[in-house]
């Protein structure tokens, strides 16, 4: 029997086949990084009372909304530029431009700084120690200079990566992406066969030969309780796990971040796709995350593992008297290959584990240099920034726009320069900011631009009478509000980057203040040169 | 400048109407619709045609019918376009000059020889007025689905050294070739796999662009190249002097991506902007 089709194509150029579901899972799955952004983050999150499992869940449902937002708003203008193309046709060019420059290229100078201190907690303090240069790896764990250096390690990282290309740094990504989670595979495999006993003299008999501690399991339990080791792994009130999220945002707010690599890419139009490759990305990552924790729990014990991260942070900030007990970040993998005794095991078990850093890191800049060249054709940046070298096809002048400023926030933040290493959450709100004017975005859309959301197949998704990314774009718009709430205001004094934090307001406003100083400079720039940016985006009536 | 595919609009036995647009089935009850659903499917660049169970049938089983039906289609709305053309430019002194690209069949191009608004451009040398020359042509370098008009690299250089005179002072010319220059940002395309499958879920892309028009802007040195081909690729580059355009193309969304140039006999290029309408 001859099979009906639903349409006939001719031969024509662009009819191509969409991508599979696991290729976009792999790309969101490195974006809501686990072992980076995940431990990094939640080890700071060390003195609430909200259970860290149940926070991790709760997020994980409320950031689906944000699945449906942007898989809704790539189904309907999957075009290259993501954020700042739908706010700018959607909210208007103004508000387009100010919250995709901050969002998306200023605010990842301040992530240096956190990539680079990623970095050297992840991938060189442990290899170091393990191979048994202890004084490398303290001072790589402890001095600003070596953090400096490992900054500008971080952007050499990046520049390569841009200059090899996607297509090449996309191979590497699939290796990282096979090969990191082998390591974690180990990781977890160590911390089940283990138990709190054998960790206890693996822990102090490791500490003492690779960095010199003594009795160190002792030290960091008074330390950390010292500094006030509370969180719990489970329980707590549901007030109380919502205190958590302006944390775990840190990690989990990101499985949209290709959304501005979309373009016009056949394909890209199926919702159901989009959704399934983010969505997965953020179940799988929330999965592991509670797997890798009760794995903690079984062999360190949660109370420990909370308590190290307690001794750290709180010695680190400044916030503990006298020398750190805990010298090093408490990494799991690094305590996991406590309990094993061959150096080449270990440093091929860290070595494996350092490959989410590798398979994650290259895109710290790629988006930024995406929107950057989005303005420049929009000509609300100079043409020379969308150039590329003809040789080497490296958009030198956008990485360097990236590179330098990021590289003079890492000295401000690396040396506490006006109390820069207080912001480190500042990095996710500014993003969130811009994250909600894509879901005011896609909450007026439907109403907005109706004969844009009539023709995508975005149309047939309602819930009752309701469009479904307006009545999801709600959800995450209270999501990020109550995000920004907490941040900003921070009733209980919890993150450190509100009001009262006048250095964090001022790099927020000088962020801001830069964006609409561009935005206000260039279109009268323009207009004196006869362009009306504003028809940019105007739009012609279908007829 | 024509479309990619056809979108049957079936009658079905019940008396409702089925049709499937971007992976969306649609069951339709009334003529409006059907209508909204023609409307739809025309908005996004595709031929809506309506049609019955027995006839789809037949379709599947008979290439041959089907490309009777897209070339009588393309026909139509050509003819519709040029209609459209003329009844906005009649009078206005303003010339409208179109190049078929390679995706077009040659068989349109009678139809843009018959209208007296739009002149075809394809492989001649344009006098625009004002010290300004066009030189275009539609053709491009090889693609995977080999295409009504492409060429081996050599064979295009070949036919643009045809076209463009060898002592030709190229300091007033505009180059309108379809396909982009290679390795300029305004001709990357997602990375595919043998079976056209997009690569590394799109975030991976390749140069695709032609040497040849490359190495004859280089060449030549014109003022302003004019581009096509590579719908992701919107942007802006420079080959020495030469400022080179791909305003890319949305059409598949019912939005017309453009570029407004203001040429200046004694400066060039006084200005430019994509537009996206």
């Amino acid at each position: 029997m001859t099979e009906k089709p639903d349409l006939f194509l001719r031969k024509a150029t662009g009819l191509i086949r969409s991508w599979s579901v696991m290729d976009a899972f792999i790309y969101a799955f490195f974006s809501i990084n686990l072992v980076t952004l995940g431990l990094y983050t939640m080890s700071q999150a060390y003195a609430f009372n909200g259970g860290m499992i149940p926070a991790l869940i709760i997020s994980a449902v409320l950031i689906l909304a944000e699945i449906v937002v942007y898989s809704g708003l790539i189904a309907v203008m999957p075009r290259a530029g993501g954020d700042y193309v739908w706010q700018s046709r959607i909210l208007g060019g103004g508000v387009g431009f100010i919250l995709a420059m901050t969002g998306w290229c200023f605010i990842l100078w301040l992530w240096t700084p956190l990539y680079a201190d990623m970095l050297r907690h992840i991938v060189l303090v442990p290899l170091a120690a393990v191979l048994g240069f202890k004084d490398a790896a303290l001072s790589i764990a402890s001095s600003p200079m070596a953090w400096l250096a490992v900054c500008v390690i971080t952007c050499a990282f990046v520049f390569l990566v841009i200059a090899l290309g996607m297509k090449s740094y996309a191979r590497v990504q699939k290796f990282c992406f096979w090969v990191g989670n082998v390591g974690l595979l180990v990781v977890l495999g160590l911390l089940f066969a283990g138990n709190q006993g054998a960790f206890r003299s693996n822990f102090d008999a490791g500490a003492a030969q690779l960095l010199g501690l003594k009795d160190a399991y002792a030290a960091i339990e008074a330390a950390g309780t010292a500094a006030g080791a509370t969180t719990p792994m489970w329980g707590g009130s549901l007030g109380q796990v919502f205190l958590l999220m302006p944390f775990l945002a840190f990690f989990n707010l990101w499985p949209n971040w290709g959304a501005t690599l979309y373009g016009e890419v056949k394909g890209s139009q199926d919702f159901r796709k989009n959704f399934l490759g983010m969505a997965s990305a953020l179940i799988v990552t929330t999965a592991l995350a509670i797997v890798l924790l009760l794995a903690i729990d079984k062999a360190l014990g949660w109370g420990f593992y909370m308590k190290a991260n307690a001794a750290y942070w709180s010695a680190r900030w400044g916030l503990a008297q006298g020398a750190a007990v805990m010298p090093v970040w408490p990494y799991p993998a690094f305590l996991a290959v406590l309990s094993i005794h061959s150096t080449l095991l270990r440093v091929l078990i860290l070595a494996a584990m350092a490959m989410w850093f590798f398979g994650w890191a290259g895109t710290i800049y790629l988006s930024s240099t995406r929107i950057l060249f989005s303005a420049s054709f929009d000509r609300l940046l100079p043409e020379a920034m969308a150039a590329i070298d003809p040789k080497t096809r490296t958009p030198f002048n956008a990485l360097l726009f990236m590179i330098i400023p990021g590289l003079v926030v890492s000295v401000l933040f690396v040396f506490n320069i006006w109390n820069f290493s207080s912001l480190t959450l500042v990095s996710t709100l500014v993003i969130a900011v811009t994250f909600l004017g894509t879901g005011i975005a896609a909450v007026v859309l439907p109403f907005t631009k109706k004969a844009l959301y009539r023709a995508s197949p975005l149309a047939n998704f309602r819930i009752g009478k309701l469009p479904l990314i307006s009545l999801f774009g709600l959800v995450f718009c209270a999501f990020l509000g109550f995000l920004l709430y907490e941040w900003l205001v921070d009733p209980g004094n919890l993150y450190g980057i509100s009001y009262r934090n006048v250095p964090s307001m001022l790099f927020m406003g000088f962020l801001y203040l830069l964006a609409v100083g561009v935005y206000v400079g260039m279109r009268a720039y323009r207009r004196r040169s006869g362009i009306d940016v504003d028809k940019i985006y105007g739009e012609i009536p279908v007829e | 400048m024509t479309g990619k595919a056809l979108v049957p609009i079936v009658r079905l036995a019940s008396g409702r109407w089925r049709a499937v647009l971007l992976q969306q089935v649609s069951e339709l009850e009334s003529e409006a619709e059907v209508a909204a659903m023609e409307k739809a499917i025309a908005s996004r660049g595709y031929y809506p045609f309506r049609t019955d169970e027995e006839e789809m049938a037949a379709f599947a089983a008979d290439q041959a019918a089907v490309d009777r039906l897209f070339h009588k289609t393309v026909i139509d709305v050509m003819a519709r376009w040029m209609e459209i053309a003329e009844k906005k430019l009649a009078g206005s002194g303003i010339a409208c000059y179109v190049c078929p690209g390679n995706d077009d069949a040659f068989e349109i191009d009678e139809v843009i020889a018959g209208s007296s608004a739009v002149s075809d451009a394809e492989g001649r040398i344009v006098d625009l007025g004002e010290g300004f020359t066009m030189a275009s042509t539609g053709w491009s370098n090889p693609t995977p689905w080999k295409t009504h008009r492409e060429a081996e690299e050599s064979d295009l250089y070949a036919r643009l050294t045809a076209l463009i005179p060898a002592d030709a002072d190229c300091s007033h010319w505009i180059f309108n070739l379809h396909a982009p220059p290679r390795g300029t940002g305004l001709d990357d395309a997602p990375e595919l796999d043998e079976n056209l499958f997009v690569k590394n879920a799109g975030q991976s892309v390749v140069p695709v662009g032609s040497s040849a028009v490359h190495r004859i802007i280089e060449e030549k040195a014109p003022l302003l190249s004019l581009h096509g081909h590579i719908h992701e690729a919107k942007g802006v580059a420079r080959i020495g002097t030469t400022l080179c355009i791909n305003p890319g193309s949305l059409y598949e969304q019912g939005v017309l991506q453009g570029a407004v140039i203001d040429l200046d006999p004694r400066r060039g290029i006084r200005s430019y902007v994509l537009t996206t309408g």
